[in-house]
């Protein structure tokens, strides 16, 4: 026994050394093989963070093309950590990512501390969606969404037999009469009702600060304690309209169990018609048996206002080059670039528009949208029917609301009682400078 | 590596184990004794948990936000804001009626599972890979599978029954905890299973022979022989599953997230949305510290109470 | 029927009761893992549709395998993977094995009394707490990060507390002072003696520390994701990851890339068994 112990742990330890060379050596190659990897062109090698995972692959696609006309090698990274954290970490670390996308939001705290100007980049001129602080260009806007409420078109022609004009469907109250047609017709449930926090409370919620005519001083007004919900007519006309997706909702009896899954099938499959959405789902949607095609149009609401008729949306998924001292001139120079081709060149329009079918931002862009949903979304942009996404939100704003979102959705709170947790929520948290 | 000392051969073994020789008392004996089996484990314990642990420290008096160049400091005021942080303290308490269900519950089925694979039953050794199948599955996706299974398999069930989409457990406050000790139960169980498993093996069957042939029924060897020697497995499995369970992240995340209306959120997910979320580092940081202190004091009392009683061979 | 006749009996009742609660709980285990094993076959249509079908609408598929192994690099990842594992847990195991025989026997040194204290400790603090300090150290001051080998040692590091724990417990109990006495006197060193007495006699620990240690490296997704930023390098977990995201999760895929993750450690398992099935000590002391 005692030889062949000894045995065992001259082999264990005759491995242990191999394998810890091994994983020395193999560390320092593999570094050498990318600067390498990089060396074929003027030896510039920058990284990019994509916190968009569905474009990942695509997005991996387009650097190699990239890398093949200019030379320069982009690392597309993806991290299943939140954006925040995961690029905590990278600070820390002091190796940041080149070229980071990150949402609106934090290009104003981020992008502020750490982003590079972008001033006279050539694509600057060419959208209305860049994100400037203090007159310095920092967030290069990758794509336009929007929100609204999604149709079937396939599944309301089903049921009905004749073909489904959106904008028949300006009120509440038409839609409540489509909603009772299709009943009529057969349709069990012609709504469905995603139940995150952000679909809720970032999303649907935020509709409330967003169509009036100057967001930031309601927002002021709520910090002050200044509102009152229930007599506000916006908040009150979203939350009839929330009341009728909730009346007609497929997952009414259980309305939180309803997995993101199960929403996005129903959509796509046509088992229900309307739902509450935006133009990013549209890659969920074509992961089941697509039946559409699948439209958007404005929340109907029994309140007409300058915004009837209009989507919320704007400019969405932002890039700002990281321009702190761990990042050299040359690679942020080489980053700037990457995005200048992005939004001028042929290539860079067609993965936008195309092959990601996302709206695309810029104004030179003519490629036809392969999304549904943002082909819809491409005609309200470009008739300027976008009212404007808020940014400002305090960071805990959708997962506090949206609990309180649920709660509605459940049934388990009143609208009273909503409006209170809303103006309460305002008045404790500290308001977000910018 | 040359032999700490000369001729041990020379001293009567008492003195090897006592140390009452002159030569074995001084200090740098003793350390160099110390190193030489326990120095890399040290230096690699404290570079890798204590250092950061410091820095981590310093980091909740300051109002770091985790990624700004600036760390403002800000003396005690993250502890200040964090014991008046109502949330956090809602989910501590959850987080220990968690830990009590779930802990008592671990560690009965383990120690059940490891009697009966260790019982001489056939095929014990495919049992034991099964029991010990959840771990293979890392806690994220775990929590996905149960997930599934709570809101999809159950569902179906349900609907099928009651002829409309019924709730899932998970949709109401009780229901998610019961889901979360569930999931962490069938986690865990085969995990502590292992370490009862070497407890029992490593009870020689001669002692309960011995037992048996004094007139012992296998019940009472089991209560007189069999448990006391395995204390140390009581005492690693009780703690290890207080400390996993004091700091579960992974399932909470991907089984509720929290959800519904944020009562499922346990401590070590508050700290981290206070961190990272809500952008609060060094408060997010000053909480963690205290859900650290809170576990310590009951992990370790609950090790030297198990310990003081512990047999020796 | 004759008194050894009837115990024989109830002998036997008593094993197949033992048995069908066996299977039972067997079944409850594992039904998860069926779970996964059904669906990896299926598109993710069928998964979301019917996760229960046997087969999806679409028909059986293997598509998500090759799929998800080329996503992955699955060679490569699976070659870093078992390297990082096999070093960090060869290492756990020695280096946690002498730690704890230097604690437990000096269990009257301040020092020793202490340095165990710390790591018992430390093992309740949750890992998030460490990972910006940790990046902010050997990122930040070091700049020791994107190798293999720190990686290893990373781990190393924070599972020694853990290993050295489970050993303190089989040192304590089960090692009887009398052999390594015995081995004194035959003239050896305290080092010859831990390697050549008390060593071997560790073996189920070591076993059982292998599986869950090798088990926790090959799985884990937040240290390597901090540690190792070169593609090169990525373990599983890592190269897993772009399977899920916050609009779209390919469950096939998730699947698919678990199965294929999980088959090493099983077969790890299975052979270990025979080690935990041992039972060292039981001849050897009292015999």
């Amino acid at each position: 026994m005692k030889s062949s112990t000894k045995k065992l742990l001259t082999i264990l330890l005759a491995l242990a050394m191999v394998f810890s060379m091994a994983a020395c050596g193999g560390g320092s190659s593999s570094e050498e093989e990318s600067t390498e990897g990089g060396g074929a062109g003027d030896g510039t090698s920058i990284t990019l963070f994509n916190s968009k995972n569905e474009i990942q692959e695509n997005l991996e696609d387009l650097a190699k093309v990239y890398e093949e006309q200019t030379g320069v090698h982009v690392e597309v990274y993806y991290s299943q950590d939140t954006v925040s954290a995961h690029l905590a970490t990278k600070y820390a670390s002091k190796a940041p990512y080149t070229l980071n996308m990150v949402d609106a939001k934090d290009i104003y705290s981020l992008g502020k501390q750490y982003g590079a100007d972008m001033t006279g980049s050539k694509w600057v001129d060419d959208t209305d969606y860049a994100i400037s602080v203090d007159d310095k260009v920092l967030g290069f806007p990758t794509c336009i969404e929007a929100r609204g409420i999604l149709y079937n078109t396939a599944a309301i022609k089903k049921a009905l037999g004749e073909d489904f004009d959106p904008a028949s469907v300006k009120t509440l109250d038409d839609f409540k009469a489509m909603c009772d047609k299709l009943v009529a017709a057969g349709m069990e449930a012609p709504t469905a009702v995603l139940k995150p926090d952000w679909s809720l409370a970032a999303h649907y919620l935020q509709q409330v600060y967003e169509e009036r005519e100057d967001p930031e001083a309601f927002v002021q007004d709520l910090y002050a304690g200044k509102v009152d919900l229930m007599k506000d007519e916006k908040f009150n006309a979203l939350m009839d309209t929330f009341d009728a997706l909730k009346e007609y909702n497929m997952f009414k009896s259980a309305p939180l169990s309803a997995e993101d899954e199960l929403v996005h099938q129903a959509m796509s499959e046509g088992q229900d018609a309307f739902q509450f959405g935006g133009c990013w789902e549209w890659n969920d949607l074509q992961t089941y048996d697509y039946n559409g095609p699948v439209g958007i149009m404005p929340v109907p609401q029994n309140l007409k206002d300058d915004y009837t008729g209009k989507l919320v949306g704007g400019g969405s998924k932002y890039f700002y080059v990281d321009g702190s001292e761990y990042t050299s001139e040359a690679d942020q120079e080489a980053a700037k670039a990457f995005l200048d081709w992005l939004a001028t060149s042929d290539e860079g329009k067609e993965f936008v528009s195309g092959t990601c079918g996302m709206v695309s931002p810029f104004k030179s862009n003519t490629v036809e949208c392969t999304n549904d949903i943002g082909k819809v979304v491409k005609e309200y942009v470009d008739a300027g029917n976008l009212v404007p996404n808020y940014d400002y939100d305090p960071d805990d704003h959708y997962s506090k609301l949206g609990i309180e979102m649920q709660k509605y959705l459940a049934d388990q709170c009143t609208r009273e009682e909503l409006a209170k947790a809303i103006q309460d929520y305002w008045a404790n948290v500290t308001p977000v400078e910018h | 590596m040359p032999p700490p000392t000369g001729g041990i051969s020379e001293q009567l073994p008492v003195s090897y184990l006592q140390g009452d020789n002159m030569k074995r008392n001084t200090l740098s004996y003793k350390v160099r004794q110390y190193l030489m089996f326990g120095g890399v484990g040290t230096f690699l314990f404290a570079a890798v948990v204590i250092v950061p642990f410091i820095y981590g420290i310093y980091l909740t008096f300051t109002s770091w936000d985790g990624v700004s160049p600036e760390k403002p400091f800000v003396g005690l005021a993250n502890y200040a804001a964090a014991f008046g942080d109502h949330e956090y303290w809602l989910a501590m308490g959850r987080t220990v009626i968690y830990s009590v269900f779930s802990v008592v519950l671990i560690n009965i089925l383990a120690f059940v599972l490891a009697y009966l694979v260790t019982s001489g039953v056939k095929g014990q050794n495919f049992f034991r890979a099964g029991f010990f199948v959840p771990n293979l599955i890392g806690g994220i996706v775990l929590g996905y599978v149960w997930k599934f299974v709570f809101n999809r398999a159950f569902v179906a069930i349900g609907t099928a029954i009651t002829g409309h989409p019924t709730n899932s457990l998970l949709a109401t406050p009780s229901g998610a905890m019961f889901c979360l000790i569930f999931a962490s139960v069938w986690q865990y169980a085969g995990y502590m299973m292992l370490i009862y498993v070497a407890g029992f093996m490593s009870v020689s069957d001669s002692l309960k022979e011995a037992a048996m042939i004094d007139g012992c029924t296998p019940s009472q060897a089991m209560r007189n022989v069999t448990i006391p020697l395995m204390r140390s497995s009581f005492v690693q499995c009780i703690f290890l599953s207080i400390t996993r369970c004091f700091v579960i992240y992974d399932v909470n995340l991907s089984l509720t997230k929290g959800e519904p209306f944020g009562q499922s959120v346990m401590a070590a997910m508050h700290v981290y949305n206070t961190a990272f979320t809500y952008k609060n580092y060094g408060m997010g940081q000053a909480e963690a510290l205290i859900l650290f202190v809170v576990c310590a004091v009951v992990g370790v009392t609950q090790v030297w109470v198990g310990k003081k009683g512990e047999v020796e061979a | 029927m004759t008194q050894n006749e009837k115990a024989a009996a109830a002998k036997k009742r008593n094993h197949a009761i033992m048995i069908a609660i066996l299977i039972l709980l067997f079944i409850f285990f594992i039904s998860p893992f069926i779970l996964v094993l059904i669906n990896v076959f299926k598109d993710k249509a069928d998964i979301v549709t019917d996760p229960l079908a046997l087969i999806g609408a679409h028909g059986f598929t293997l598509k998500n395998f090759p799929e998800a192994m080329q996503k992955m690099d699955f060679f490569n990842v699976f070659k870093n993977s078992l390297i990082i594992t096999v070093c960090a847990t060869i290492l756990t195991i020695l280096i946690s094995a002498m730690t704890s025989f230097v604690i437990v026997r000096n269990g009257k040194w301040k020092m020793c009394t202490a340095v165990f204290a710390l790591m018992v400790a430390s093992m309740v603090i949750p890992f998030q707490v460490l990972m910006v300090p940790l990046v902010s150290v050997y990122g930040g001051i070091f700049g020791l990060l994107n190798h293999r080998a720190t990686l290893i040692f990373m781990h190393v590091g924070f599972s020694v507390s853990m290993a050295t724990f489970m050993f303190h417990g089989a040192i304590h109990t089960n090692i009887p002072l009398e052999l390594e006495e015995a081995a004194l006197i035959d003239g050896c060193t305290r080092w010859q003696t831990f390697w050549k007495i008390v060593f071997p006699l560790l073996k189920p620990t070591i076993a059982t520390v292998a599986i869950i240690d090798a088990m926790a490296f090959w799985n884990d997704y937040l240290l390597p994701s901090l540690v190792l930023t070169d593609k090169a390098i990525y373990t599983i977990p890592i190269a897993t990851q772009q399977f899920y995201g916050t609009y779209s999760t390919d469950i096939g895929l998730v699947m698919a890339a678990l199965v294929l993750a999980m088959m090493p450690i099983l077969i790890l398992y299975l052979f270990l068994q025979k080690y935990i099935v041992a039972g060292v000590t039981s001849g050897a002391v009292k015999g």
